[in-house]
């Protein structure tokens, strides 16, 4: 028929018509359409089809069938039905399901269940990096200030001169609240004689307290930190020292300089703050335990212990504070050519965790690397379940083609699939959480943070896992679901649905390299930190690091330190010793300015200087190129120099340089030496000029080349001549390489952690390979047994199997080994002295995915290939 | 006149299934009665009073045949039970006896 009635009015009776009445509707509706067409014409038909439809809206069109009503049902009545209604039959079919199949059920819930354990755990530690310092009142109007050195490059220091405190709270408005505070690491807390602790003290203004909001358990907050000689402690302190008894009143002796009264306690500290001393001391008793830190209004000099937090007043912008206060504060202190030199600037509070120039601990791009690193793991174990769940539709085919024939439509098939998704992703969701709960310790202590795990007060892992379980059973069910329902009844039933009609066999194709692609991306990432690190530690570092016993000098009159090396060289096991400032390779060197010989002006690079007595360069056994060593003395004679300093000072012969004079640091001596270069930082940053010179009141350090031999009589020895001579410290010693091991802490940690990621998603791979060979097993084999009894040989079926994984992982590495290149080669720009990436590690990652492959699809194609064909194909 | 109420649009529609006897389907319903009361009518008023009428038990349905018309869709074919002519007879005495006891001078005009 020509003239079709509206379709849009079709449809939409369709649509909202009860399933009883629908028909009847439609077809009154078209009769009616017909008719008036054939009088009045189809346009006006249309048009009262269109008012017909109107005038039907009406609650009886969509309500049910009354009961009363005897009716026959039809097959029409259930085309719809709700899949809330058919929810507790898909439960029922799906709990069948995975029961019959367990293997299958169990490779989705453990694949399924490490990835999510993984994003559990990444996303907690995540989350608790981005919350440091986020708990502060008012947070968005604390800074710190910092100090920019403008030198030949810009350097940055966390710490401000010591009188910057006092000069923002006198000379300027913008600030609301000024606090300074001296962090002191590792002082000696003395309860009793017996009883001594090591503890990271702080001298503070009562401000600083106000500024951070920590509140005090008991004493008051009004005089907490004004009255000298008290100090606050944190209640869990407060309980190491004293247990049960009250701690308010109580006396301690911090080192030998400073006697304490306990004012106040404090609430123990949240995790989630960098701000970590547990002790607090007026400000004002500094000068009392160091005095060279306050000693006068030095502005020449900036250590980065010596910090200063401010508030600013509401409505005042850090920006403008940067631009004209701050700028003010370095030309009211300074002549015009330092106050270019010091420059200060503010640090919001969130910050101070995450900046790497000015010492936050943690680098936010870490952070979202461990946060692709978690994606890509998800992914693989979605990946996973598509693939296996694509591959078990094939054994599913007679069950869906019933299915069909019964009525299911697609949308209940559909659902049925993603029910079944659900209660895998569901169970697999259990078993994260035991696995995150066991792991928690273990990457606690690997980060050497306080990470808790609680799904019911944690509102955003409340938030998190709901999207994350929607996102993974979407991901995962929808594409087998689709697959699934888009079954051809009669081809399901006859069994004649083939790979190629499973749809996509090349998105599985796909998805497998994905996978293979992730893994081997992660263990060329493993291999080049593991091969970095390794090298930086067992390279030469250009001086003797091993069996050399490190220990504090918390006292250096030059009687004290000639009696102790005097009794250490007495000690058998000691070869030499030496005092010094900073050990030979170190973290933080100080730098200064140098003036060569008879040059007028300064040069412009800066030169890292160390003080050490004339046995360092002997017992570091570090080579001397020209000149000498340096000669015995107390104060600054004579200077030795590294061959970077020879270069930077654009001389040509290491000679030309012994002999000159050089002022150093303000200080005049002579150069008498070249040492061959050493690395005295980490291998992260370059060798850059060095001199040494001795200075015995900066000596803070001893160094004891012991013989290891016997070790133990020895360090007794030492501590018992070390403790004779500071009876109020605690004997603490250390080896040179664990302290230069150090250096690589957080690089060592990234490594333990792609390693165990890496670990992880070759596992899920593997599981993933290994569903997928069990099944391409089963689907061949018919075949397998013909082509056996045709002759063919075990290891040519065997290849059957392994060309088709082959060949996915070539491409897989194809596509993994450029990005890995570029990802690592960014990693290892961190150091000046790194690896290359050689084809050794690429080939040696393929090697190690082949064999891991072959493992896991040998067995499985092994079985295969050696079964007797009689069983297969005796059916026929 | 008890439980059975009729409305006036549902003793119309009733008394329409009554005439068409054999053929008293919805579409036919709707146009007898537009013609006979000379105005438009409703598809969806009509339906909806023969599903009242047939949760009263007043009329029984029975699918009846499909034409290329109505797009191959079998129409509803409706009776008048024996509850429905009961009702309509009531309904007609009632009507009857009101008339019969108007007085002749009520109508004043006349």
């Amino acid at each position: 028929m020509k003239n079709k009635p509206p379709r849009w009015a079709e449809w939409l009776v369709e649509r909202i018509a009860a399933p009883y009445l629908r028909d009847e509707i439609l077809g009154d509706l078209s009769e009616l359409f017909q008719r008036r067409g054939n009088r009045y014409g189809y346009s006006k038909a249309r048009l009262f089809y269109w008012l017909d439809v109107l005038l039907l809206m009406h609650p009886r069109l969509w309500r049910r069938k009354p009961r009363s009503v005897a009716y026959a049902p039809q097959f029409t009545d259930y085309q719809n039905p709700s899949p809330l209604l058919m929810l507790s039959n898909y439960f029922k079919i799906a709990l069948r399901k995975l029961n019959r199949n367990k293997a299958y059920t169990l490779i989705n819930v453990v694949s399924l269940g490490l990835g999510i354990a993984c994003a559990i755990l990444i996303f907690t530690l995540v989350k608790y990096h981005l919350s440091f310092d986020t708990f502060h009142a008012n947070k968005d109007r604390i800074f710190r200030v910092f100090t920019e050195l403008h030198d030949s490059k810009t350097r940055y220091n966390p710490g401000v001169p010591n009188p910057m405190g006092d000069a923002l709270r006198n000379g300027f408005t913008a600030f609301e609240k000024v606090g300074r505070i001296a962090f002191l690491e590792k002082r000696v807390v003395e309860i009793s004689p017996n009883k001594k602790f090591k503890e990271d003290i702080a001298f503070a203004d009562p401000e600083f307290l106000e500024i951070t909001n920590f509140p005090l358990e008991q004493g008051n907050s009004k005089t907490a930190l004004q009255e000298r000689n008290t100090a606050l402690i944190t209640d869990r302190v407060a309980k190491k020292y004293f247990g049960a008894e009250d701690p308010i009143g109580k006396i301690v002796h911090v080192d030998d300089s400073l006697v304490v009264r306990i004012t106040g306690i404090l609430r123990d500290l949240p995790a989630n703050t960098d701000i970590r001393p547990e002790m607090y001391i007026p400000f004002g008793n500094l000068k009392d335990h160091t005095p060279w830190m306050v000693e006068k209004d030095w502005w020449f000099s900036v250590s980065d212990d010596m910090q200063c937090y401010v508030r600013l007043k509401p409505g005042v912008s850090a920006a403008s504070v940067d631009n004209t206060v701050l700028p003010a504060v370095s030309s009211k202190y300074y002549d015009e050519k330092m106050a270019k030199f010091f420059r200060f600037k503010l640090q919001p509070i969130s910050d101070v965790h995450f900046n790497p120039n000015l010492k936050g601990n943690t680098e936010k791009k870490n952070l979202w690397a461990f946060g692709l690193i978690g994606l890509f793991l998800i992914i693989t174990t979605c990946v996973n379940f598509v693939n296996l769940s694509t591959a078990q539709a094939l054994g599913r085919s007679k069950e869906i083609g019933v299915r069909k024939v019964m009525g299911s439509q697609r949308g209940a098939l559909f659902w049925q699939f993603m029910t079944e998704t659900a209660l895998i992703t569901g169970m697999a969701t259990l078993v994260a959480f035991g696995l995150a709960y066991l792991a928690l310790p273990v990457v606690n202590q690997l980060f050497e943070i306080d990470l808790t795990l609680n799904p019911f007060t944690d509102i955003y892992l409340i938030t998190f896992l709901p999207v994350l379980l929607l996102v993974v059973i979407f991901i995962s069910g929808s594409y087998p679901g689709l697959i699934l329902a888009r079954f051809q009844p009669v081809m399901a039933l006859k069994g004649k649905l083939s790979q190629r009609q499973l749809g996509g066999f090349s998105l599985r194709k796909g998805l497998v390299i994905t996978q293979f692609a992730i893994s081997q991306l992660l263990i060329i990432g493993t291999l080049v930190i593991a091969n970095q690190l390794r090298y930086s530690q067992q390279a030469d570092m250009g001086f003797e690091k091993d069996a050399v016993v490190m220990l504090p000098v918390p006292e250096n009159k030059k009687s004290t330190i000639n009696t102790l090396s005097a009794q250490f060289s007495e000690l058998p096991g000691v070869e030499s010793s030496t005092f010094f400032d900073t050990a030979p390779a170190a973290e933080e060197v100080g730098s200064t300015g140098i003036q060569f010989d008879s040059r007028t002006e300064s040069e412009t690079f800066s030169i890292a200087i160390k003080a050490a007595d004339d046995r360092f360069v002997p017992t570091f056994e570090i080579p001397m190129v020209a000149g000498r060593n340096l000669n015995p003395s107390d104060t600054i004679r004579e200077y030795i120099v590294n061959e970077s300093a020879v270069k930077a000072l654009q001389l040509k012969s290491n000679q030309e340089v012994v002999g000159k004079r050089a002022v150093i640091n303000g200080r005049p001596g002579t150069i008498v030496g070249v040492m061959k270069d050493f690395h005295y930082r980490s291998f992260h940053v370059g060798i850059e000029p060095l001199c040494i010179t001795t200075r015995s009141e900066n000596y803070m350090n001893c160094a004891v080349k012991v013989n290891l031999r016997n070790l133990p009589a020895t360090l007794a020895g030492l501590e018992k001549s070390w403790s004779a001579m500071y009876p109020s410290s605690i004997f603490t010693y250390q080896f040179l390489d664990e302290e230069i091991e150090r250096f690589y802490k957080l690089d060592t940690m990234m490594l333990r952690l792609i390693q165990a990621f890496a670990g992880i998603a070759i596992f899920i791979g593997c599981l993933g390979l290994y569903g997928l060979i069990s099944f391409m097993a089963e689907q061949k084999n018919k075949e397998i047994g013909v082509r056996k009894v045709l002759g063919a040989s075990v290891p040519s079926i065997l290849w059957l199997f392994c060309k088709e994984f082959a060949r996915l992982l070539l491409i897989a590495f194809v596509l993994a080994a450029p990005l890995a290149w570029w990802v690592m080669n960014g990693w290892l720009n961190n150091f000046v002295y790194r690896i290359e990436l050689g084809a050794g590690i690429f080939a040696l990652a393929i090697v190690i995915t082949v064999v891991i492959s072959v493992l896991t699809v040998g067995y499985r194609s092994m079985k295969a290939a050696l079964m007797n064909p009689i069983k297969s194909l005796r059916s026929e | 006149m008890k439980g059975t109420q009729l409305g006036e649009f549902e003793e119309l529609v009733l008394l329409t299934i009554a005439l068409l006897f054999d053929d008293a389907y919805s579409v036919a319903v709707v146009e007898t009665l537009s013609e006979k009361l000379e105005r438009p009518m409703s598809l969806g008023a009509v339906h909806r009073t023969m599903q009242r009428l047939e949760e009263k038990g007043m009329v029984s349905s029975r699918f009846g045949d499909a034409t290329a018309e109505r797009g191959g869709r079998s129409k509803r074919l409706f009776t008048v039970t024996l509850a429905g002519e009961q009702a309509l007879r009531e309904m007609r005495r009632i009507r009857n006896e009101l008339w019969a006891g108007i007085p002749k001078t009520a109508w004043s005009g006349l």
